[in-house]
């Protein structure tokens, strides 16, 4: 086993709702904010050269993560390590060697040029001034904006900047790069080369640690997924891993018209060839998402009680068992909701 | 070379990256220089205007305020304190604004994720600020010339500059410390104009200080403008040596010192606050 560019135990991280009013302070009231818990008790180990996967919706303690393990926030109690040093005691020596894309693509300055963005930061990173021209050229190169170089940042589409941010994370030639929601908002073209320059960046040996919520960006990229939910992991595997413990292979959704008292009996008759994990009418419309090992043996099943039943199908999909699945079959709900 | 002495050389570089940013970044807005070409102008000649039908250009007022002021000079009297107050202004408001925007921008956690010292962030724009001074005064001298007739000569211009660049660590530890605010409660507007004010009323832009009730000016002596606006009227108008103002300039460079160091403390203190609560990126 290689060695651990993070090790993370029972990261938690706490926040207050609300505000205490300086009215408050003054008088001396005691604090009665409620807290929220944005990140309960995570433990991470993301090895070296890995790219690593965190996977979750909106609110599920994604970015809050990232931010602790990026020295930008305290954690509230727990341990980590980032690149051999403790997050909390020796954060200057991690961001020595690090680089992060944690805000968006405006982040950057612009009534300066690509470059001169890239010579204040080196300035920032530490890179030895006989390094730094050098340095630059090799960054602008690998994230395509060579011949921008010298425009004002503010003539760039959303996509060049966000290749911008990327190479400024590049800059000290980090070890570790943590990818905030990389291409959120980029079209799809420079949403697919971001994904590229990803792997070709594992591909140099880095070690790379992106939050997602986009399960095809997660399953095209990630050595290894955490599914997160609520501030805390739920499953960690590789993607193909994840799939596998939903023991299925494939996902049927079926559209029924049939009469709702015939309901309980029209499921029964395919029952126990697959794992139904959703069963809901819509518009009068029975709805049913099932996980199983053999669309091919389960749709006439399907078709055959229907007619029994005197319903009608409607519609029937089958598609490969993905991220979404797992993610629903372990929460009971889509990522995006 | 030891850690220590190499992040300490970085963080020098990094200074030094982030004055030249913040004058790349004003030489692409001509139109803010230029307008500092007529308020340093406009502002103190209404009050030179005001100053002539107050006095009814009378000669035992004149005597009078010659005599409060040590110049008779009226019109470079009231020059030299707008001046003043119009650098002061842009050094309150200097580095407050320039860390939320950079807060809103996004870039402050860019910045924070370098290795570099916090430091950098709060007195990389200091340089820029003196490139203002000079501008200001450099205005200043030339409407005074043309306008008035009073000739600051290249030993007084550069006495000021001196007085100048003493009073600088003063005035931009206490933007500094506005800075430290904005991390804290995300604005700093109401702080910035109520100081401002105190500043305007008994730090002598448009008087001298002996006109003010004792109390008034035991408040003045405490503050760092009343230094630099008495010091550089003493360069300019009156011909004063370095030697004879030394006593104010250690004055004020040792409330630069004491500022500075509280600004200091004040941003890291509020920068851990910031960690905890990841207000760094909110606004």
């Amino acid at each position: 086993m290689g060695t651990y560019a993070i090790e993370a135990s029972g990261l938690t991280k706490d926040f207050e709702k609300g505000r205490r009013t300086i009215w408050q302070r003054l008088r001396g009231e005691a604090d009665r904010r409620e807290t929220f818990r944005a990140v309960d008790g995570v433990d991470l180990q993301v090895r070296e050269g890995e790219v690593f996967g965190i996977l979750g919706p909106n609110g599920a303690g994604k970015t809050t993560t990232m931010r602790m393990l990026a020295t930008l926030l305290e954690p509230t109690s727990g341990t980590a390590t980032v690149l051999g040093h403790d997050l909390v005691t020796e954060s200057r020596a991690i961001r020595r060697r690090l680089g992060a894309v944690l805000s968006g693509e405006r982040s950057v300055y612009w009534k300066l040029t690509a470059r001169e963005n890239l010579e204040y930061f080196a300035a920032l990173y530490h890179v030895p001034p006989q390094q730094t021209r050098e340095r630059i050229v090799e960054i602008l190169e690998a994230v395509h904006l060579t011949d921008r170089a010298d425009d004002y940042v503010e003539k760039f589409s959303t996509g060049m900047r966000q290749r911008l941010v990327l190479a400024r994370a590049l800059l000290p030639a980090p070890s570790l790069l943590l990818l905030d929601e990389p291409t959120v908002g980029l079209d799809p073209q420079a949403a697919r080369d971001l994904r590229e320059r990803v792997l070709q960046l594992r591909d140099e040996g880095r070690t790379v640690l992106l939050t997602t919520h986009y399960m095809e960006e997660a399953d095209q990229l990630c050595d290894r997924i955490a599914i997160v939910d609520h501030g805390q992991i739920v499953a960690l595997d590789t993607p193909d891993g994840l799939k596998r413990s939903l023991r299925a292979t494939e996902v049927v959704r079926i559209e029924i018209s049939a009469p709702d008292a015939a309901e309980a009996r029209l499921v029964r008759r395919f029952d126990g060839r697959g794992t139904i994990t959703r069963q809901e009418r819509v518009d009068g419309a029975l709805h049913l998402t099932v996980h199983c090992s053999s669309a091919r043996d389960l749709v006439p099943l399907v078709i055959d009680a229907a007619r029994l039943e005197d319903g009608e199908v409607r519609n029937i999909q089958v598609q490969p068992i993905s991220l979404e699945d797992v993610f629903i079959s372990l929460t009971g709900r889509a990522l995006r909701e | 070379m030891s850690p220590r002495l190499a992040d300490l050389r970085g963080d020098v570089r990094a200074f030094a990256a982030a004055s030249l940013k913040e004058l790349r970044i004003l030489r692409r807005y001509p139109g803010t220089i230029l307008s500092f070409v007529f308020w340093p102008i406009a502002l103190p000649l209404a009050f030179v205007f005001q100053a002539q039908a107050f006095s009814g250009g009378r000669a035992d007022t004149a005597a009078a305020f010659a005599e409060r002021t040590g110049t008779h000079d009226v019109a470079g009297f009231l020059f030299v304190g707008w001046a003043t107050y119009m650098w002061l202004s842009l050094i309150l408001w200097g580095p407050g604004t320039s860390l939320r925007t950079e807060q809103v921008r996004g870039s402050l956690e860019a910045i924070f994720l370098t290795p570099a010292s916090r430091l950098v962030v709060l007195f990389g724009p200091a340089i820029s600020q003196l490139i203002w001074a000079i501008w200001i005064f450099v205005v200043v001298g030339i409407a005074l010339w043309v306008g008035f007739g009073v000739a600051i000569g290249p030993v007084e211009a550069l006495r000021a500059l001196g007085v100048i660049l003493v009073g600088v660590p003063a005035l931009y530890a206490i933007g500094a410390l506005f800075a430290a605010v904005v991390l804290r409660f995300g604005q700093v507007n109401a702080l910035v104009q109520g100081v401002r004010g105190l500043f305007t009323a008994v730090c002598g832009m448009s008087f001298p200080i002996l006109v003010l009730p004792d109390w008034a000016q035991v408040v003045a002596l405490s503050l760092p403008p009343t230094y630099l606006i008495a010091d550089l009227r003493e360069v300019l108008l009156i011909g004063t040596g370095i030697g004879r103002i030394v006593g104010d300039l250690v004055v004020l460079a040792g409330m630069g010192l004491v500022l500075g160091i509280l600004a200091v403390v004040a941003f890291r203190r509020t920068e851990q606050y910031a960690r905890r609560g990841g207000r760094l990126a909110q606004y």
